[in-house]
């Protein structure tokens, strides 16, 4: 159904060249720059660029970083939002605001309280060099700012969708002779899947490109401890250019691949909430 | 099953939601538990099927505790108010869900599976719908899957929460005279909650009235209306005349204290003539005369109380008496209960 509406022409037109150039300078032609910069020297050199093993093992300690801390946090989002949804009333709103700390709280500052927490001067420092472990500067360092960044994704998503599913049908499940794991897997899990693939799809993507926390606790070590977004760094300041946006180019595919599939599942999400 | 419920207590918080409940529900029977919103009936059935604790008390099935017995343990099918059904599963999948999950040992081999969950499909009639959703299903067709899943499982008790509260006057009739039927066909010991009087007194053996976390009154439909147990029950159960009175008469009360007559409207007789000498006069301020019985309301020309009156229509005619019409009226039966009850 078409709808008359008053506004004049020129304020129609005004407000969709606002929203186009506004997309332009901030999303298309910065994109756009990234590949033009990468295929400087043609796609042999892109694919040159991409095959270096500096590169490539940034990459890797990328995706196994990725790989750990969205498990990490789809686990703790199912448990977060199982407990404060069932039974911990008491403190859901505390764990509310601890879920908004790692958006309100720069990655940079992140970064800082781990070092406080596990550096070599730091609160635990002196036990964990007696003990041998290495935090700081090392995967377990990276793999925990990465954490708490992206901590709330699972949660928060899972939290509304877990009140709205009610207790009714787990209820009905546990009187039918379910025990904890049948209730979890076969009504749970399928009511809560697509909120749950979508926070972790959002993890996923964060976790990808997560900068500032990892910076800092990384220590930079080529090899160990650098990661995709680092390496884009160290090469941008080396001046390797064609290096540095062949290794964007990556990231902004891994980008839009999540977005597409995001889309994909906001939309099965719909088909499901209409026919329920 | 019998089921003894024994001075059963439960808080939620500051709010006493059962204050010392006893219960005795025999085998077999079906019985209802009445009693407006927030009365604890609710909480009674839950604790009954083992979904919530109480503080306080017992409960016996056929004479040994379940307290320790999780809801699978105690036998009981539970009927949920929304239905509860899984929405991700079909209508087969729902009412196969307790014989799948059984462990390998006692779960029963595919087809006889298929065979028992079509004999439930047929039992509830809705024989062609195994491959349907639940959102493919009016209110009334989910209320029957729901009912469906609790008996696959072949249940000792039935427990039903506000059954029929969801839906659609015509089909809530229909479903509670066919839930009557299926009981008794099936003779299983049943409980079900309800705020709705007439539910409770035309499909049930027996009525529990409850009213903040207390029995009131615990008998058969006909004695709870005919000898209702206190002036909340005879509130609860339709409307009710109210005359303040300093009782004269002998037997009604011992001492002399101010009570109250509790009078229904269809036992109060109106006539143009003085039925007996000293018959009170009073006006009709309102006259409904649709079906059967008419409603009316007549005002007491001397204190000017307005009264609720239902006689047969037809005899309103005979009378030949109309809005704005002078009558005599006379009480033909009443209930005296002491003044300490505030509603």
């Amino acid at each position: 159904m078409k709808v008359k509406r008053n506004e004049p022409i020129a304020f129609s037109i005004l407000i969709i060249s606002i929203a186009f150039l506004v997309s332009l300078i901030v999303i298309v032609l910065p994109v756009y720059k990234i590949f033009e910069q990468a295929f400087q020297k043609g796609f042999s050199g892109y694919w040159n660029a991409l095959v270096d093993l500096e590169l490539l093992s940034s990459l890797r300690l990328s995706l196994i970083v990725m790989a750990i801390v969205v498990t990490i946090n789809t686990i703790f989002g199912l448990a977060a939002a199982w407990y404060v949804t069932r039974f911990g009333k008491r403190i859901r709103g505390l764990l509310e605001v601890l879920l908004e700390l790692p958006f309100s709280v720069s990655p940079v500052v992140a970064g800082m309280i781990f070092i406080l927490l596990f550096g070599s001067s730091g609160f635990l420092g002196s036990f964990l060099k007696d003990s041998n472990v290495q935090i700081i500067f090392a995967l377990p360092g990276v793999i925990l700012a990465t954490t708490f960044v992206t901590l709330p994704f699972v949660a928060k998503e899972l939290i509304p969708l877990m009140d709205e599913l009610g207790t009714e049908m787990e209820e009905a499940a546990i009187v039918l002779g379910a025990n904890g794991w049948h209730m979890f897997t076969r009504i749970t899990l399928p009511s809560i899947k697509w909120g749950l693939i979508h926070g972790i799809i959002m993890c996923t993507a964060r976790s990808m490109g997560e900068f500032g926390a990892v910076s800092v606790v990384s220590g930079h070590i080529r090899g160990q401890t650098v990661t995709m977004p680092l390496h884009i760094e160290i090469l941008y300041n080396e001046y390797e250019f064609v290096a540095s946006f062949a290794a964007a180019t990556i990231l902004g595919i891994a980008a839009f691949a999540a977005t597409v599939f995001k889309i994909l599942v906001s939309r099965a999400q719909k088909n499901q909430l209409r026919k329920s | 099953m019998q089921i003894e419920v024994n001075s059963l207590s439960k808080s939620f918080g500051e709010f006493q939601a059962l204050k010392n409940v006893t219960l005795d529900i025999p085998h077999g029977e079906l019985v209802a538990l009445l009693g407006p919103s927030g009365c604890g009936k609710t909480t009674l059935l839950r604790i009954i099927a083992g979904l919530e604790f109480a503080d306080s008390g017992e409960i016996k099935f056929d004479g040994s505790s379940v307290e320790t017995l999780k809801p699978a343990k105690r036998k009981v099918g539970f009927v949920f108010q929304h239905y509860a059904l899984f929405r991700h599963m079909s209508v087969f999948e729902n009412i196969s869900f307790g014989l799948q999950i059984k462990k390998k040992k006692e779960r029963p081999a595919p087809e006889e599976i298929v065979r028992e969950v079509n004999n439930l499909l047929q039992l509830v009639q809705l024989d062609r719908l195994g491959d349907r959703y639940p959102h493919e299903l009016s209110g009334g067709q989910r209320q029957r899957v729901a009912l469906a899943r609790a008996l696959a499982v072949k249940p000792q008790v039935l427990l039903l929460d506000e059954p029929f509260g969801a839906l659609d006057a015509k089909v809530r009739k229909d479903l509670r005279r066919w839930l009557r039927k299926l009981h008794d066909e099936m003779h299983i010991t049943s409980l079900f909650v309800t705020h709705d009087q007439e539910e409770a007194l035309e499909v049930s053996d027996k009525v529990v009235l409850m009213n903040s976390g207390k029995i009131e009154q615990y008998a058969s439909p006909e004695e709870v209306y005919r000898n209702p147990a206190s002036p909340f029950v005879f509130h609860f159960l339709g409307t009710v005349n109210l005359f303040h009175a300093r009782p004269q008469a002998e037997g009604t009360q011992e001492n002399n204290r101010a009570s109250t007559a509790y009078v229904r409207p269809h036992e109060i007789e109106i006539d143009i003539q003085p039925l007996e000498p000293n018959n009170p006069v009073a006006e009709i301020v309102f006259l409904q005369a649709t079906g059967p019985v008419a409603r009316l309301e007549i005002k007491d020309l001397l204190s000017a109380q307005v009264i609720d009156v239902e006689m047969n229509t037809d005899r309103i005619r005979e009378l030949g008496i109309k809005k704005g019409s002078n009558v005599y009226y006379r009480v033909k039966n009443m209930k005296f209960f002491e003044e300490d009850f505030v509603i």
